[in-house]
């Protein structure tokens, strides 16, 4: 589901907000040098820094009179200075305290530039109208050097770049005669590869956009027949290029078509927000009318229109999206927009949905965009939630008219600063967090606030605020969906406490992860264990310590279970070590905590069976001699049960044995060491089941008793004997 | 000990009336109820909430209201139109007054017990006067359209507050005029219905709580007719309604059954503004609360289940005890049922009629529990309706079961029976000698040749009974020193020597038969007698009182046997003590003098005195350890305190043989048959006892729902 939210005007009609006429558009946005913060360049003269939030200017530089920015000013988000270029070729970089453009650093290019795309990790890459790529830094070094001219008469449409693993990819579309041509560069190994667009009859692209996925480009193509047609491009291997040298055509397929209720909408501007939803600028034509212009979210899986917004001032026909918010020019005033997008799958439904799947969602933009991949997931993962949460708290304060807000730090707020803050502020935010009264959006808070901690904690894998995650799972009462990565976080830190705990807690956790868990607590060592803190409550009752000595064990258990297991054993002549496998823990007290935390959690057979397979065969017995010993305890009581808070029940055990046995059982079957729990095993199940018959007949028997004597109470008259002592 | 054989008999019908409306005195010290048959009781709750009155209901005369006025006069009001004022010593219902506006569904005293208002049909409410002998006719006060179905007065008797349907209206006592006229259903969407007031109050503070069929408590300011608090208590109507005195607790019974505590709280603690709060939901009953009373001390409610509840105020109690405890009671402290033990018959009362049964037989005999094949079954003899709209105040079979009385407010009937083969004839006695009636109590002597008759002022009529049918008044019995309480208790000796009577004063007079003579008073004991009986060989006196205290008073001796002496200087179980339904009839096994028989509603007891009596220098706690030491103890041993356990019989059966004999003691308490209604030694082996289980009955009663009365 996607929505529209609430809307603000970032800038008012300024000075440069309506540039005239010109070649190209009069606005460029770029991402700034942090969150909550974009670039605007306008055509010809000035750059402004903006904090989003805040709804103002922080800086702004401009170029001398008689100078034009001929390319939008970027970011450099390793050295946060500011690339600009003006009049082409000369290239100007500063930083955030310069505030005259003219003192700061210059370098005259001996080409035209094309554009600047910054990249987090791959610093800047400079394309040229010749289609050359450089990287700043080899630039820098020789600002003077020859570019070479790739591309004869073709001018370029749009360009973008992208990190695929550590290297930047650089890819352009260039027109020349009515025919698109489709360029992928790797600045880094200075490789070029040239695809011609297949033609689609009269209708020509008007806008790109593009984002990489798994070795693949896929580029999105706005044409002018109202349709938008994907592309896909593989990134081809380094060999392969030396053969390749004719000129590829590139088939396109197509994805969505722009109708509503039979109206087309004229599209000039695309964006897409997640692998099933794209954001179209566009205008309706209206019968006799104006057309009237709109903003429009599409779900191309479903090929429907999901919301839509009117923009009837007109618009620029460009639009920028960063952090779940859309920037246009509306009138004359750039406009924020902000939106929801929840993919629309059945697993997120349902809360299952793979963190691999949620890091698909990319974001890539205008053709005059570049924006980082990384860094569009995180920034969307968190505005979300962020704005969900905050939209609602405004409306509930709205309500009340109380500024209940001061003082505190909005959850935006606070979810933008556990991005970076240092772990102490980290944890003194939250301790104020969760010190507030419990408000019914408060768990959705928490939520956001352990989905930005575990997001900080997968980028940095140094940050792990250990007591606080646990802190939080322990008060909170969260679920799976709630926060899709800790787990995943946790078993990466092998924080066996905090997995006990989620395992304990959660209620929907899937089974992929439950199977994680379980195999991580198997194979962990037990002296490794000792020195982790586990919660043991649900083992230190029936789990002997002392028993654990295997000297002591074999003299004390010489009596056999029961009468008919003895009988068994003797017929059998079973070796006395194998008789010790029911009857003394096979594994330490903290395991012992652990996997009952995994026999405790709610999983379903069919989704859990296809792991359990992959149980290694050795860690598969060790489960297998554990469940046994629990079963055998159980068994020991009347009432079938464990003591212990949070101890397995008997049908938890039944049911991870079964399980454990149908996944396994070729395995156990060829395995010699797990012969004599087997048989072991089935005696015991035998016995038992043997035991329970002989219990339902006696119990059948009590109820026919019983009955009778029902019967007599309802008689009106009756002569017993009575007798008094 | 022995062997009994038991016959169980659950085909006693019995359906107790429910409870239509509760008086507490204004001292908190009894509680008048009266049931929708039109009964009246009273509840001595000095005397361990004992039923110490009842007047048997009549036909015609529905009680809605009762109302205790100066001092400790009751009143009664009804749909017959009458105000009518109980003589709680004659246990009778003096001649009604005519309200003059129709059927009355309401009627309060004032703070000082001198006045009376009714709510009329008629939409009047009017004032009576108490005046000693009667009531007298005051004023009318404003009448309005709408039957005036609750009242209240201020505590100061200046206003009267009248709730009727849809309104309720604040009536100046002064002038007579209507103040205020409140529209109770203007906040509800649900308008189109009625909203019955069912109850109101008004509080000194000037606030009313009215109860309505909405199921809704609120609390108004009558001055500016402003809702002050509204809680909506129940889904369904909020039936009765009762104020603490002290104005800071409320009690409210509900059509679902359920009682509701509302309680005026500082909304922070030490503070000085204070709400009502809803804080204790109660489930006791499982049908209309119809009534509800609050005394100083405990919460009080009656419902159309028959039952009464008197769950005491935690807070109010001095300390977790016996007097904290939950009291329920559902059937009466007095006898229904009376036994021929030669001819097998029970005969039980009902409110309008008579059954005689006779018990069945069989010829086997069995070991403990076993159920022995009938070789005949119980037969229905006849069911003897009783001719008029008044109910029967008491009954009697005589022990060879020929003769068979009755009798009801205004009438006294005897009967011969006579079994021929299979059919049964009854021949009313004629001529049978005019008394004043209403009998209290009929006892036949054990030879069946004299019937001794209760009456009133303490006096007792001696009837001679003549074959073949015929009946001759001998002598009547009167206490030397004059009595106003009518006899409810009679017990004659088995050799026809001796009777005992019980007054409604408790004292126990008695009299020689041989020569009519009073004989002498049982010392007073401050408590309602619950029970008597002369043993048949020692005629010794047996008393049981209603604190569940035992006595044997020797007749001869006119003293207090040394038995008697030696329970009670070493004082009675605390278990014993602690039962809540009293001892309802006491019998003796002739093989066996030592053998004391009773039961309540939830036990039958037999008591060995062999093992009680005889040994002395046992020190205060003497009984308490023969009670749970093994008797004979050879080692005597010391017992830890009160909580030694008092073991009934299927507890010690339980135990192993040695330690039952150590666990042995005197009270050989059975509790296999509840709730018990009767029990009594045929012979001397063979005990009947007649249960009603409470399902039983409860199946009889309407459905639980809203009473649709009208308007609703």
């Amino acid at each position: 589901m996607a929505a529209l939210c609430e809307s603000f005007t970032l800038r008012g009609p300024g000075p440069g907000g309506g540039s005239g006429p010109g070649p190209g558009p009069g606005l460029c946005l770029e991402p700034g040098p942090g969150s909550d913060l974009v670039l605007l360049t306008e055509r010809g003269r000035a750059a402004t820094l903006f904090k989003i939030s805040d709804q103002k200017p922080l800086g702004c530089w401009s170029v001398k009179h008689g100078q034009i920015l001929t390319c939008p000013v970027v970011c450099n988000f390793e050295t946060h200075e500011y690339i600009a270029v003006h009049d082409d070729k000369v290239l100007r970089i500063w930083k955030n305290e310069d505030m005259n453009l003219d003192k700061a650093f210059k370098a005259t290019l001996s080409a035209d530039v094309y554009r600047i795309h910054s990249l987090p990790q791959g610093g800047a890459l400079v394309l040229f109208r010749g289609g050359a790529v450089r990287t700043l830094d080899v630039l820098l070094e020789a600002p003077q050097q020859e570019i070479e001219n790739l591309i004869s008469a073709e001018a370029i449409r749009w360009s973008g770049a992208f990190m695929e693993g550590q290297q930047p990819v650089l890819i352009f579309t260039t027109e020349k005669d009515r025919n698109f041509f489709v360029y992928v560069q790797k600045p880094k190994l200075g490789n070029l590869h040239k695809y011609k667009l297949e033609q689609q009859g009269s209708a020509k692209p008007l806008c790109f956009t593009a984002h990489i996925t798994n070795q693949t480009v896929t580029l999105l193509c706005l044409y002018s027949n109202n349709s938008v047609y994907q592309v896909l491009i593989p990134l081809q291997q380094d060999t392969e290029e030396e053969e390749e040298k004719e000129e590829e055509i590139l088939s396109k397929s197509l994805l969505l078509n722009l109708s509503v209720s039979g109206a087309v909408l004229k599209g000039t501007s695309l964006v897409v927000l997640d692998k099933d939803h794209i954001a179209v600028l566009g205008s309706l034509p209206e019968p006799g009318k104006k057309p009237k212009e709109c903003l429009t979210i599409w779900n191309t899986k479903f090929q429907t229109l999901q919301t839509s917004k009117e923009l009837p001032l007109g618009t620029s026909g460009q639009l920028w999206c960063y952090e779940e918010k859309f920037f246009l020019i509306h009138g004359k005033v750039l406009t924020v927009i902000m939106y929801k997008c929840e993919t629309s799958s059945l697993a997120a439904a349902v809360g299952k949905l793979k963190d691999s799947q949620t890091l698909d969602v990319s974001s890539f933009v205008n053709w005059n965009t570049l924006e980082d991949e990384e860094l569009v997931v995180s920034f969307q993962s968190q505005e979300s939630v962020a704005l969900k949460a905050e939209a609602r708290m405004s409306l509930r304060s709205n309500r009340s008219t109380v500024a209940g807000q001061s003082g505190t730090l909005s959850v935006g707020q606070l979810l933008l600063r556990l991005k970076d803050a240092s772990n102490y502020v980290v944890e003194t935010e939250l301790k104020k967090l969760m010190a507030k009264a419990p408000t019914p959006d408060l768990q959705a808070t928490i939520g956001c606030v352990v989905t930005a901690l575990t997001d900080r904690c997968k980028r940095n894998p140094k940050f792990y605020p250990q007591n606080l995650l646990q802190e939080i799972v322990e008060t909170r009462d969260l679920s799976y969906s709630l926060c899709p990565d800790l787990m995943a976080v946790a078993l990466e830190q092998k924080d066996l406490h905090l997995l006990q705990m989620c395992l304990e807690r959660f209620p929907d956790i899937p089974e992929e992860i439950t199977y994680a868990c379980l195999k991580a607590f198997l194979s962990v060592s037990e002296d490794h264990l000792k020195s982790v803190d586990v919660n043991l409550d649900s083992a230190i009752c029936y789990v002997d310590v002392e028993l654990n000595d295997m000297e002591v064990k074999t003299e004390i258990l010489e009596n056999g279970f029961s009468e008919e297991m003895d009988q068994d054993m003797c017929d059998t002549k079973i070796p006395k070590e194998s008789r010790s496998v029911g009857e003394s823990c096979p594994v330490g007290l903290q395991k012992a905590a652990l996997l009952n935390a995994v026999l405790h959690s709610a999983y379903t057979e069919t989704f859990l069976l296809p792991h359990l397979k992959n149980l290694p065969a050795q860690q598969a017995i060790l489960f297998l001699r554990y469940l046994y010993y629990l079963y055998v305890k159980c068994s020991e009581k009347v009432n079938t049960t464990l003591p212990g808070i949070r101890s397995p029940t008997i049908n938890q055990i039944m049911d991870w044995m079964c399980l454990l046995l149908d996944a396994q059982f070729t395995v156990m079957v060829m395995l010699p060491e797990a012969k004599d729990l087997l048989s072991n095993l089935h005696k015991f199940v035998r016995a038992q089941v043997r035991f329970y018959s002989e219990l339902n007949k006696i119990e059948g028997s009590l109820r026919e008793l019983q009955r009778l004597n029902h019967l007599r109470e309802s008689q009106t008259y009756s002569i017993e004997v009575l007798e008094i002592i | 000990m022995g062997e009994f054989e038991v016959h169980r008999v659950r085909f006693f019908g019995l359906v107790p009336a429910g409870v239509r409306c509760l008086a507490c005195h204004p001292r908190g010290t009894r509680l008048a109820l009266a049931r929708t048959d039109g009964a009246v009781e009273v509840y001595n709750f000095a005397a361990n909430y004992f039923q110490e009155k009842v007047i048997p209901g009549h036909e015609a005369r529905s009680v809605e209201s009762l109302c205790w006025a100066a001092g400790d006069r009751l009143f009664g009001a009804g749909l017959g139109g009458d105000i009518t004022e109980y003589d709680l010593s004659g246990l009778s219902a003096a001649r009604g007054v005519d309200g003059g506006g129709g059927p009355i569904w309401s009627m309060v005293a004032n703070g000082t017990g001198t006045q009376l208002a009714i709510g009329c049909e008629d939409g009047s409410v009017k004032i009576f006067q108490v005046v000693p002998g009667g009531i007298q006719f005051e004023r009318n006060l404003d009448r309005r359209k709408g039957r005036v179905l609750c009242l209240s007065w201020h505590p100061s008797d200046t206003h009267i507050v009248a709730g009727s349907i849809d309104f309720f209206r604040v009536i100046d006592v002064t002038s007579g005029q209507t103040v205020q006229r409140i529209m109770v259903n203007y906040h509800m969407e649900k308008a189109k219905r009625e909203c019955v007031v069912w109850a109101i109050a008004l509080l000194s503070s000037g606030t009313v709580v009215s109860a309505d069929s909405f199921g809704r408590v609120q609390f108004w300011d009558w001055e500016q007719g402003t809702l002050a608090e509204s809680h909506t208590v129940s889904t369904s109507a909020v039936l009765s309604l009762a104020v603490a005195q002290k104005e800071d607790s409320i009690i409210v019974g509900t059509s679902t059954g359920a009682t509701y505590h509302l309680q005026l709280l500082p909304v922070r603690l030490g503070g000085l503004e204070k709400r009502w709060v809803r804080t204790k939901p109660f489930q006791f009953h499982s049908h209309d609360v119809r009534a509800v009373a609050h005394s100083p001390t405990a919460l009080i409610s009656g419902g159309l289940d028959a039952q009464l509840v008197i769950r005491p105020l935690m807070e109010k109690v001095q300390k977790k005890s016996y007097d904290a405890a939950l009291r329920k009671f559902t059937f009466p402290h007095r006898r229904l049922v009376s036994c021929a033990r030669k001819a097998r018959l029970l005969l039980f009362q009902f409110s309008q009629y008579l059954e005689l049964w006779r018990l069945g037989s069989t010829e086997e005999t069995g070991k403990d529990g076993e159920v022995l094949p009938l070789c005949r079954m119980p037969e229905h003899l006849v069911q003897l309706k009783s001719k008029g709209p008044e109910h029967i105040y008491c009954s009697c079979v005589s022990p060879c079961g020929t003769w068979l009385g009755y009798s009801t407010a205004s009438r006294f009937q005897l009967y011969r029976v006579r079994c021929d083969g299979d059919g049964v004839s009854l021949r009313k006695v004629p001529k049978v000698p005019k008394l004043l009636p209403p009998a209290y109590q009929l006892q036949f002597s054990a030879d069946s040749e004299s019937l001794f008759v209760a009456s009133t002022r303490g006096s007792v009529h001696v009837f001679q009974l003549l074959e073949p049918g015929g009946c001759k008044h001998l002598h009547t019995l009167r206490p030397p020193s004059g009595c106003s309480e009518a006899v409810y208790l009679l017990a004659p000796s088995a050799d026809g020597h001796w009777l005992a009577a019980v007054s409604g004063d408790w004292a126990i007079h008695i009299y020689n038969l041989k020569c009519f003579k009073h004989h002498c008073v049982v010392p007073t004991y401050d408590c309602a007698v619950s029970a008597i009986a002369i043993h048949p060989s020692t005629n010794n006196l047996v008393i049981a009182y209603s604190d569940q205290q035992l006595f044997e008073f020797s007749i001869p001796e006119k003293q207090y046997t040394s038995w008697s002496r030696a329970v009670q200087s070493r004082g009675l179980h605390r278990a014993w003590l602690e039962r809540d339904s009293p001892i309802t009839h006491i019998t003796f096994n002739p093989k066996n003098p030592s053998h004391i028989l009773l039961h309540d509603t939830y036990l039958l007891c037999v008591l060995d005195k062999s093992l009680v009596s005889g040994r002395e220098g046992w020190g205060c706690r003497g009984l308490l350890q023969s009670l749970t030491r093994a008797v004979p103890a050879p080692l005597p041993q010391p017992l830890p305190d009160d909580s030694a356990l008092l073991m009934n019989q299927s507890t010690l059966k339980q135990l192993p043989e040695t330690a039952r004999k150590r666990q042995l003691h005197a009270f050989k308490i059975c509790k296999k048959f509840q709730p018990l209604l009767f029990m009594d030694l045929l012979d001397k082996n063979c005990l009947v006892v007649v249960e009603r289980p409470i399902m039983d009955f409860k199946t009889q009663l309407p459905l639980p729902v809203q009473q649709k009365k009208f308007g609703t």
